[in-house]
């Protein structure tokens, strides 16, 4: 009988399986294209790769955008599903907030191009308002060398993302814990640390890693909003791909495999830290 | 206690409306209105001339044609993968269950342009890029996950109880699914319904490279007409982009307002 509901499962998760030999496939072949040239295995796209300044450069400026973008959606979608949990769980919170999640990231892009450009919405109001002289001497927001751009599309698209992954946590929160903690003499911090946090801090991390990952390898906003110089991995990668010159298109296999061992690397360190967590709250529970 | 949930909504209403609202009703207006009058002393010009350009680009009409068939394919793939998918995940207990789980995230975390790239030498070879099956095959990459995810909980959250009720009551398996499972699952199937058509509408780099500039989807004219449309025409473009998975959920209602049980009328005497 065990057995049998076992294989259930199993024949259940099939497609899904199979699916995932897709990706699979995908991230091997571009391991393999990385190291090989001619048939033969080689470093000599890795040495050639780390050779080039704009590759380090592009690293650097794409993780700074990513971590700044990542750190800035948690943060919001934290404190607004915390402070608005009720509201949120109405339908016309939920369609106010879910709202940007209606539309591509390109064109959440766009609108931020439109509000933030220096001939755009706001610059245009604050001349209209007598605050600046000219919309020159509105401070240069999108395209620019610091990813300003590129980080207000991300913080608005995936806000709400953060707390689509939070709500049901605090949907279902139940009081009792805090109350304990507050018949214990634990005051509001306790609380939080001891009665929410370990249930919030897993999917917090989770999300953070999906954003990371996300925001760290995609080509479509940074194409948009982003500086000719330094550029996003992504771009560079996308420019290499599809470069004239045959010999830089290993150069794109392989620093997309760099950008994946830099995710798996935060990953790993973002899991074994739950994992961590997770244990002392079943100790805990025993 | 009153007060303070009044001032809550208030403050809940002034950032949302501040920071996800606004900027969506600028959007709209600028697609339909010429100059803002700034700087000038010229009235507020409403027109849909951006619209009726937009329109008459013959592209258009075929790429959201496109968009929309290669939309319902990797919808309803994914709804026949993540349920089953989701109901084993939400039901049985299993040797190497949690290793699963993280593996369907992996599809999430490894870059999407790096299995894009690797995947493309083997879609060359099995005929399959630039052809629309190869673009539905590589949708499928960011959006299963997500199936998967949304309709597990949904199974998780109905429970056994009411499955194993229809058993006992002597059903069989494609009954159960579709007068039990089905009609209770209705809210996330809605979500995740939703979701994937928005994912799937979005995805540029991966269409671009597998598709191979012979699958023209939508995202696939908006990137070029970034340079050389004007930003009304451009507007009423990426209003577009919204109303298209709003139009396409609508449509999915109606064909589900067919089946018995679904049906408001019945439900509501």
């Amino acid at each position: 009988m065990k057995l049998s509901e076992t294989n259930k499962a199993w024949v259940l998760l099939t497609p899904a399986l199979l699916f995932l030999s897709l990706p699979a496939y995908g991230l091997f072949s571009a391991i393999w294209t990385s190291l090989h040239e001619n048939g033969s295995f080689t470093t000599k796209h890795y040495r050639v790769l780390f050779q080039q300044e704009a590759f380090w450069e592009s690293v650097g400026y794409s993780v700074r955008i990513t971590l700044i973008a990542t750190v800035l959606s948690l943060l919001l979608g934290l404190l607004l599903t915390r402070a608005f949990t009720s509201i949120i769980q109405s339908t016309k919170g939920k369609l106010s907030i879910w709202l940007p999640m209606l539309f591509p990231h390109f064109v959440w892009g766009y609108i931020v191009l439109l509000l933030f450009e220096q001939s755009g919405l706001i610059s245009h109001s604050l001349v209209e308002m007598g605050l600046i002289s000219s919309t020159s001497s509105f401070p240069i927001m999108t395209n620019d060398q610091n990813g300003i751009g590129i980080i207000l599309t991300y913080v608005g698209k995936e806000t709400p993302f953060v707390v689509l992954m939070l709500l049901p946590i605090y949907a279902k929160q139940q009081t009792g814990y805090k109350d304990l903690v507050q018949t214990l003499g634990g005051g509001k911090w306790a609380a939080f640390k001891d009665a929410e946090w370990p249930w919030v801090f897993p999917v917090l991390l989770e999300a953070g890693i999906i954003l990371f990952a996300f925001i760290l390898s995609a080509y479509e906003v940074p194409f948009l909003l982003g500086a000719t110089f330094p550029e996003m991995i992504s771009v560079l990668t996308y420019d290499w791909f599809y470069s004239g010159d045959w010999n830089e298109r290993p150069l794109a296999f392989a620093s997309m495999i760099i950008t994946s061992i830099l995710i798996g690397i935060v990953s790993f360190i973002a899991f074994s830290a739950m994992n961590r967590k997770r244990m002392l709250l079943t100790k805990g529970q025993d | 206690m009153n007060q303070l949930s009044k001032q809550k909504k208030i403050q809940f209403w002034a950032l949302t409306l501040l920071f996800f609202i606004l900027p969506v009703v600028f959007l709209l207006l600028k697609s339909t209105v010429l100059n803002f009058g700034f700087g000038r002393n010229e009235d507020i010009e409403f027109s849909f001339i951006g619209w009726e350009t937009l329109f008459s680009e013959s592209q258009l009409i075929h790429a959201t044609l496109v968009s929309l068939g290669i939309g319902a394919l990797v919808v309803f793939l994914n709804l026949s993968i993540g349920l089953l998918a989701g109901k084993a995940l939400a039901f049985y207990s299993f040797k190497g269950k949690s290793v699963i789980e993280s593996l369907f995230l992996l599809p999430l975390i490894v870059p999407l342009l790096a299995i894009a790239m690797g995947i493309h030498v083997a879609m060359i070879r099995i005929g399959l890029s630039d052809t629309w099956i190869g673009v539905v095959l590589i949708h499928l990459v960011p959006t299963i996950p997500y199936s998967i995810k949304m309709l597990q909980s949904g199974y998780a959250s109905i429970g056994t109880g009411m499955l194993q009720q229809a058993q006992v009551l002597g059903t069989n398996r494609w009954h159960r699914f579709f007068s039990v499972e089905l009609p209770l699952l209705m809210p996330s199937i809605r979500s995740t319904v939703f979701l994937i058509f928005v994912i799937s509408l979005s995805q540029y780099v991966i269409t671009a490279i597998i598709g191979g500039g012979n699958v023209v989807t939508l995202a696939m004219i908006y990137f070029p007409f970034l340079d050389s449309a004007g930003s009304t025409v451009l507007a009423a473009f990426s209003t577009w982009f919204a109303l298209l998975p709003i139009l396409f959920y609508l449509s999915m209602e109606l064909l589900l307002s067919l089946l018995p049980y679904q049906n408001p009328w019945r439900t509501r005497l």
